[in-house]
């Protein structure tokens, strides 16, 4: 059976939520390893939430939140661009492969950027494989 | 120039005498004699006949601003600083952890400090490529020109040539060392947070027994935390039981903010945190 | 240990199509704490509702999961599904498996798949829910509507006849909009002034509306129920207390500037009013034309002014306003057609765009409702342009869903007012809406030319100087062809206004990928934001026709009075809180909340936060080193225990 990655979206609610269920009314399809948690802002994303995501054996993290300037909360993803910034460089500088976790502004009339990033993600973390480097084995 | 060690000590003396016996401060931070030579201890001065307990040698390396915030707002301060401990006094004045107007920082302008367990000299190490503190009241001595630093990067060279899977090999060999004594915690001046995230039962971040999820957990998020905050005296790495070298990587993730946020930590009192703060133009690149 | 009733909805087919749903009822009552579990058809309707709460009695539920359509559609339906049966809505807990599951995929096995781990998050989530009780605070009874054309007049109109107070603000120096500037309206062909004014009238007359012209939004502080808006009113150097709109003023002025409600077709003065049925019917100055401003001397109209309203001096000020909603009805620009160098359009006198040709026709317009070039001569043959702009992947996608009708219009009044040949090159024709295919059937009768194909250049004749060159591909003829005219209308684009994001930003609104305001649903609440107690009305959230546009505001207003008809009303309990035990006194919340609802207490070396001013993003929770911040109904541990339930299969 050909490998089908386990990946972790962690969505803000008011901009990537909600184009990802315009993906839906709009019947776009994308491959469905993705499973979201819903946050109100990308801004409220701990870096732990990521670490720990791979340590539960996500293959990979896709975190989306309002195109910068467009935060409902007008300033939380300016926070979590420098944040979440950081949070890729520890990851690559532990040794994970960097193109596991990726950030994304994806407004919320933005469905078909949403299936195209999902797609193209699923993709990319097909060709890396299993993430086994900080999945806690059982 | 030779640095005179003894020269420093007495200087540090006449200040703190001077200081606690005018009343101009209630209680001087510096270094006491530990139970041998090598193993200065940190000392708290709080009358003028203390000061003959006060020493200063090459092992003097604790960064005294890690006691800074025991004391009540308002105590009025000496307290000895080298290079680095000077950025993270600086640090803790930009999280209003202290205020500036209750501290009299006595810089020590010196290189040629030395790790006790080594002996080997740590500049250019962890120092942040600087010999003389960054901001004081009362200079001890002059200005001293150690070995010219290219750049407080520079020693990540051989951690920076890694591939990946070295790398995840390299951290995953040292943080399994890891006893979870917290010793790098308890060293670090800018770990003040009380309880520690890790700590915390709701929610459990991370196992608490010495196990390497726990561990990587543990690790990681501490690099965030003090991401744009580490002010690289790598006393986290000199108090490690088990020698794990984390001055490694709080520097590179020094490098790459600095890279990003155009600041370096503890350098200027006007600066806000990076990590609580972003401009718009901020790159996506960052993200890259 | 919780007891956990999960109910999974079909959707009818929608989700059943894709997700076994009775296996992923099945699947869910094996799961921890889960009690009960059941599908059903619609759970969404009476019966689906009334299965839950009588489940909830008889198993004692205290955690509700369902498994439906996204939570932007029937959370809060099902929240007070929870609140009927006597539990706190905020434990429930909705599973997408509709439009992030069965309407992404086509493969049975996967959206199963999805499903489950979904729903295993849930209820891994669900487990830690914890109860919250909603905030209730004291709702301003006042509404401010911004932009005073059509939608902003007729739902100013509406709220103030039911007694409630309306500020309405207009960035121009009178109300109207673009209504205004039309002659006839479509497809009745009523005058639009005649229609329009007695109801601008009516605004200025009315008790309960204060009327702000040449007036901006500069700040949006506050929230739903207790808006505090800050407005600039602009100088117009004139002190319109004092003045009795004699317009003595505007006779006496030497200055020329050009005339921004003509469309730029003819010069005004500098002291003036818009046109003559402005209201206010007083003047304001342009600097920018003024002789005074722009030489130092003049002062002609200070003069003639007996009331001595003139104020050279006069600045911007800023007033405060509180309000409990507000609408928006900012309205549209019409498309600059500039850079399409193909169409002409500013190189050659003869090309129109559609607002120049409304004021031409207009008989208070530059030539008193003659249709004339700018040379003065009557147009021998008219040649009208559609979707200039629009449906054009490569400028913009949408249709302006009015031109195809106001080109009709224009035909009509230029088969009225001359004797010109009148073609139409046009993709198809939209007549849709009541009376308008009847009006195009009529248009046809009227000797009116139709070619079926969308005009592809315009280009100055070289036989005939002066004269323009309509090339276009008739495609039922499949010819192509040239076609000599003396007239070009542009039926350009309807685009949002170029302040659009701007307003957008104040009022924290989403905008659409055209840049028009986004509704909270397309369908079920195409008046209402993402920004609660924001309302939206008109051209602003899409093209539309004035009859669209007036149901729209009447509905605004509807929305509106819905928030400050009551004096009191509950907001989202999910705000952030400090465990003061954890606090470390870092300050970073303090420094980062974008509302200022984290104060730190330095004699408690804690940090605080004033549930009233948090908004529930949460990133206070995210930059508290200590974990010390608890951010409802997102809590660490709900957040994790998310996570881990969806890892896990």
């Amino acid at each position: 059976m050909s490998f089908e990655p386990k990946i972790l979206g962690i969505a803000c609610n008011w901009c990537t939520y909600t184009g990802a269920d315009l993906a839906g009314t709009t019947r776009l399809q994308y491959p469905q390893n993705l499973r979201v948690v819903r946050v109100m802002c990308s801004s409220r994303i701990n870096p732990s939430f990521i670490f720990r995501a791979f340590q539960l054996g996500a293959d990979g993290v896709l975190v989306g939140g309002c195109h910068p300037g467009d935060c409902h909360y007008n300033t939380g993803n300016l926070y979590a661009r420098r944040r979440l910034a950081v949070t890729k460089k520890i990851l690559e500088f532990s040794g994970l492969e960097s193109g596991r976790f990726r950030v994304e502004w994806i407004s919320a009339s933005e469905g078909n950027k949403f299936a195209e990033v999902v797609t193209e993600f699923t993709e990319q973390i097909k060709k890396l494989g299993p993430q086994i480097k900080f999945k806690i084995s059982q | 120039m030779v640095i005179s060690f003894k020269q420093i000590e007495e200087k540090l003396k006449t200040e703190a005498k001077r200081l606690l016996g005018e009343s101009q401060v209630s209680i001087v931070l510096a270094y006491g004699k530990g139970y041998d030579e090598n193993h200065p201890m940190p000392y708290v001065a709080r009358n003028p006949s203390d000061v003959d307990n006060i020493v200063f040698n090459e092992y003097c390396n604790y960064n005294l601003a890690r006691y800074l915030v025991r004391y009540p707002a308002g105590t009025k301060i000496a307290v000895a600083v080298k290079a680095a401990d000077s950025r993270a006094v600086i640090q803790l004045i930009q999280e209003e952890k202290v205020k500036r107007e209750d501290l009299v920082l006595l810089g020590i302008p010196v290189y040629g400090m030395k790790n006790p367990k080594t002996h080997e000299i740590i500049d250019g190490k962890t120092t942040g490529g600087l010999y003389n503190p960054v901001l004081y009241d009362i200079l001890l001595g002059d200005e001293v020109h150690g070995q010219a630093i290219q750049s407080p990067y520079d020693v990540l060279a051989a951690y920076e040539s890694m591939d990946k899977e070295a790398r995840f090999a390299f951290w995953k060999k040292e943080f399994d060392k890891c006893i979870r004594c917290y010793a790098c915690r308890k060293a670090c001046p800018m770990c003040y947070c009380d309880p520690c995230f890790i700590d915390q039962t709701k929610p459990k971040w991370g196992d608490k027994s010495p196990q390497s999820h726990g561990n990587l957990m543990y690790h990681l998020t501490r690099f965030h935390h003090l991401a744009g905050r580490c002010i690289d005296c790598g006393e986290c790495s000199r108090a490690c039981p088990v020698d794990i070298p984390l001055y490694l990587f709080h520097k590179k993730v020094a490098k790459a903010c600095e890279e990003m946020f155009g600041q370096a930590a503890g350098m200027s009192i006007e600066d806000k945190p990076a990590l609580v703060n972003f401009r718009v133009d901020d790159s996506d690149k960052f993200l890259e | 240990m919780s007891r956990i009733g999960v109910f999974v909805c079909h959707c009818g087919l929608n989700i059943a199509k894709t997700v076994r749903v009775s296996e992923l009822a099945e699947f869910a009552a094996t799961l921890p704490d889960v009690v009960v579990a059941k599908d059903y058809k619609f759970m969404c309707s009476t019966p689906g509702q009334e299965m839950i709460v009588n489940d909830i009695k008889q198993h004692k539920l205290d955690r509700i999961i369902v498994t439906a359509c996204s939570p932007l559609m029937h959370e809060q339906t099902f929240r007070k599904v929870l609140t009927a049966s006597g539990l706190n809505q905020y434990l429930l807990t909705i599973v997408n498996i509709r439009e992030q599951v069965s309407w992404v995929t086509h493969d049975i096995e996967e959206g199963t798949a999805k499903a489950k781990a979904l729903l295993n998050g849930a209820v891994y989530r669900a487990r830690l829910l914890a109860p919250l009780t909603s905030r209730v605070i004291d709702v301003n009874p006042n509404v401010m509507v911004v932009g005073g054309g059509i939608a902003g007049i007729q739902a100013a109109l509406e709220l103030a006849n039911t007694g409630k107070k309306v500020y309405l603000i207009e960035k121009n120096s009178t109300i109207g909009g673009h209504m205004a500037q039309f002659d006839k309206t479509f497809p009745t062909l009523d005058c639009s002034a005649c229609i329009l004014t007695p109801k601008m009238d009516s605004v200025l007359q009315h008790k309960n509306i204060t009327m702000m012209t040449s007036c901006e939004v500069s700040e949006v502080k506050g929230f739903v129920g207790n808006f505090d808006i800050t407005i600039r009113q602009k100088a117009r150097y004139v002190d319109h207390s004092k003045c009795n709109a004699c317009l003595s003023c505007t006779e006496k002025c030497p200055g020329k500037g050009t005339s921004e409600w003509d469309e730029s077709l003819v010069k005004r003065k500098a002291i003036y009013i818009p046109f003559p049925q402005a209201v206010p019917q007083k003047p304001i100055i342009d600097k920018e034309s003024c002789t005074f401003f722009k030489k130092g001397k003049c002062r002609l109209c200070e003069k003639a002014c007996e009331q001595k309203a003139i104020d050279f001096e006069q600045q911007d000020t800023f007033v405060q306003v509180k309000v409990g909603a507000v609408i928006l009805a900012t309205g549209f620009d019409l498309m600059d057609t500039k850079p399409l160098v193909q169409y002409g359009y500013g190189k050659y006198p003869g090309v129109y765009n559609a607002l120049e040709v409304e004021r031409l026709f207009n008989s208070a317009g530059p030539t008193g409702g003659k249709v004339t070039l700018r040379d003065g001569s009557e147009p021998k043959s008219i040649a009208i342009l559609h979707c200039i702009g629009s449906r054009d992947k490569n400028n913009h996608e949408h249709c302006s869903r009015v031109c195809c009708m106001y080109s009709l219009k224009f035909s009509h009044l230029f088969k009225e007012k001359t004797s010109a040949d009148v073609y139409h090159f046009y993709i198809d024709m939209r007549a849709a809406g009541k009376g308008y295919e009847e009006f195009y059937n009529r248009i046809i009768e009227e000797d009116v030319k139709f070619i079926r194909g969308k005009g592809a250049r315009v280009t100055q004749s070289a036989d005939e100087p002066g004269r323009l060159v309509v090339e276009a591909e008739d495609t039922i003829t499949g010819k192509f062809i040239k076609l000599p005219v003396d007239m070009v209308v542009l039926s350009s684009a309807i685009v949002p206004r170029a302040d659009a994001r701007d307003i957008a930003r104040l009022f924290n609104l989403s905008t659409d990928k055209q840049g028009f305001f986004m509704e909270r649903h397309p369908k079920l609440a195409p008046l209402s934001t993402m920004s609660e107690g924001i309302f939206i009305a008109g051209a602003c959230q899409s093209p539309k026709d004035i009859p669209d546009t007036v149901a729209q505001a009447y509905g605004a207003a509807a929305e509106a009075l819905t928030i400050v008809v009551k004096d009191k009303m509950e907001l989202e309990a999910t705000t952030a809180m400090v465990n003061p035990a954890s606090c470390c006194g870092c300050q970073n919340c303090v420094r980062v909340c974008p509302y200022g609802a984290p104060s730190y207490n330095a004699e408690k070396r804690v940090s605080e936060i004033n549930e009233a001013l948090c908004k529930g993003c949460g990133l206070c929770a995210s930059v508290c080193p200590s974990s010390a911040i608890i951010a409802r109904h997102f809590t660490n541990d709900q957040v994790l225990a998310e996570m881990e339930g969806l890892m896990e299969f």
